[in-house]
């Protein structure tokens, strides 16, 4: 009894202090913010404001409309390899997203942005979707096995 | 049909707006939220740390020291920055999915100090979740030199780490009972958010998963963890030679001229005429004076060469031989004692125009003023006539263009 009051007590102070740290370390990080320039705070604010919404109120309601829908349309066999799919896309057009339009946009410096991201892009997509099929169709034929197999 | 008492602030907005209980996967659960969450808080703990280390590197602290070796040390830990934030791209993404019903959640507006909590609790939430991503965005666009805002990167992404890693500690110091009891339990479980209440997982899930069943919450956490995988191997290229081929969305092959990248060059830098005038040298000031050295005195001195990394704050980084005059040598030839820093000035007036090496670095027998690289002549881009490299220094501390050093 005692040893689980302590254990409790012991949480408790842990989390006092997770608190009280990160509270320091939030307060340090507004000071040095509010120590810049306005126009930098003014784009930061932006930049941070505009982060949540662009997530929050566009990607997020694409994201979970899409999950659904898929969810109502698909076979459910069909799904997993097909969310493995879809989490790797998103992760690759949100990788692709500084590069992808700016191929040799640094003039000067041949040294940087200096692939072919179309291809490169294509190619990643189309590695992870084989990859894709290649799951369904074992997946399709372990099912068809296991149903003879009855 | 509204079951919940009007006070709420979802019962007085118009229109279809979703509830938290509109969301119905399976998947959302504090088991699945408490894993991602893990490994997230994990990145972001490595990212603050190694972050912290370049900036102190770059604007050290009394306290600060850093060693000569491993060569390669500050390779490995801002090569780990960009690696781990990049793999923290879709750990980030999945942790939102999973908790995103709780954006529609009941407010409680029933009293004032009802109100109070919940503006706290949501207040502190947006702080997070607005830093993490901010972190994420700038960092990433960082590593492709893209910059569509007008604030300064370096010192907005300095001063968001701070407040994101505050609001991630406030964060799992509210949500750590929680955090416990779903890690405490597999992941199958489901865990009552409010009461902490386990209820197992009916059946025991069967070691292979019957095909016909649609995606599990292990599914998704394999899903989550092969994107963080595909998201380095897209990536890291620029700093791990071997996934150079592999890293097909790498801001950089790696290759550059003389094998070696370049991140300002001389004409951004504005330095072709001064670099190129035939009467350079390099003014080398101390306690028995100042001595100055043309390129053919440089050249007539003992020289030495050196295998070291040139490793950028973008997580880029490449392995080269290096040849010129020991730092030291220079230090010692104006009476410098090995225990000074030494600033070296470059041609390049802008941010990154100067630099100052500590004692350590400055009396290390690796630490260089070079003029050649991988046995060539420096390129005018690689820092011609003469520029510094030192052992595990970020890049923007290892002047190019060198025109004056003074022993501090």
């Amino acid at each position: 009894m005692t040893a689980g009051r302590s254990a409790l007590a012991t949480a408790g102070v842990a989390r006092s202090v997770l608190a009280t740290a990160g509270a320091a370390a939030g307060l340090y990080g507004l000071v040095l913010l509010l120590s810049g320039s306005t126009a930098d705070l003014t784009s930061i604010a932006i930049w941070f404001a505009g982060c949540v919404l662009v997530h929050d109120v566009v990607i997020a309601p694409l994201v979970v409309a899409g999950g659904a829908g898929a969810a109502r349309v698909l076979p459910s066999s069909a799904r997993p390899p097909l969310l493995a799919g879809a989490i790797c896309t998103l992760t690759l057009v949100a990788i692709a997203s500084p590069v992808l339009f700016r191929a040799n946009a640094l003039a000067d410096n041949p040294t940087l942005l200096d692939r072919n991201y179309s291809l490169g892009f294509a190619v990643a997509l189309a590695i992870v979707w084989a990859a894709v099929a290649v799951s369904l169709v074992l997946r399709r034929g372990r099912r068809s096995r296991a149903s003879t197999a009855d | 049909m509204s079951t919940h008492p009007p006070t709420l602030l979802r019962d007085r907005l118009p229109g279809p707006a979703p509830h938290e209980d509109s969301f119905t996967s399976r998947l959302r659960t504090p088991t699945v939220t408490a894993r991602v969450g893990l490994w997230l808080g994990i990145s972001f703990g490595v990212c603050f740390i190694t972050g912290l280390i370049s900036h102190f590197l770059q604007h050290p602290p009394l306290f600060f020291t850093w060693p000569t070796r491993p060569v390669a040390l500050y390779r490995w830990t801002q090569g780990l920055h960009v690696v781990t934030g990049t793999a923290a791209i879709p750990l980030l993404g999945v942790k939102l999915w999973s908790v995103y019903p709780k954006l529609f959640a009941r407010v409680d507006l029933s009293s004032v100090r009802a109100a109070l909590v919940t503006a706290v609790e949501r207040g502190s939430i947006l702080v997070l979740v607005g830093a993490a991503l901010f972190e994420l965005l700038t960092g990433f666009f960082n590593t492709a030199q893209f910059y569509p805002w007008a604030f300064f990167f370096t010192t907005a992404h300095y001063a968001v780490a701070w407040v994101a890693i505050g609001a991630l500690l406030v964060h799992i110091a509210v949500k750590l009972p929680i955090i416990r009891a779903a890690l405490g339990v597999p992941v199958t479980s489901t865990v009552n958010s409010d009461t902490l209440e386990v209820t197992p997982a009916a059946e025991v899930t069967p070691a292979v998963q019957p095909p016909g069943r649609g995606p599990t919450r292990r599914t998704l956490l394999r899903c989550t963890w092969i994107a963080a995988g595909v998201a380095v191997l897209a990536t890291a290229g620029g700093t791990v030679p071997l996934l150079r081929k592999v890293s097909v969305l790498a801001a950089r092959t790696g290759d550059g001229p003389q094998g070696v990248p370049i991140n300002r060059t001389a004409q951004v830098a504005n330095v072709q005429e001064k670099a190129t005038a035939p009467d350079w040298a390099v003014v080398v000031t101390g306690p028995g004076g100042s001595r100055s050295f043309t390129l053919a005195d440089l050249n007539a001195l003992p020289q030495s060469t050196q295998t070291l990394p040139i490793a950028c704050v973008e997580g880029w980084s490449a392995d080269a031989v290096w040849t010129g005059v020991p730092v030291a040598d220079l230090v010692a030839a104006v009476g410098g004692s090995t225990g000074a820093d030494v600033r070296f000035t470059s041609f390049d007036t802008g941010l990154y125009g100067s630099s100052v090496l500590p004692a350590r670095h400055a009396r290390s027998t690796l630490t260089l003023l070079a003029t050649r690289l991988n046995g060539e002549v420096l390129t005018l881009d690689h820092g011609f006539p003469a520029r510094l490299i030192a052992p595990s220094r970020p890049g923007v501390t290892q002047t190019k263009w060198v025109s004056k050093m003074d022993v501090l």
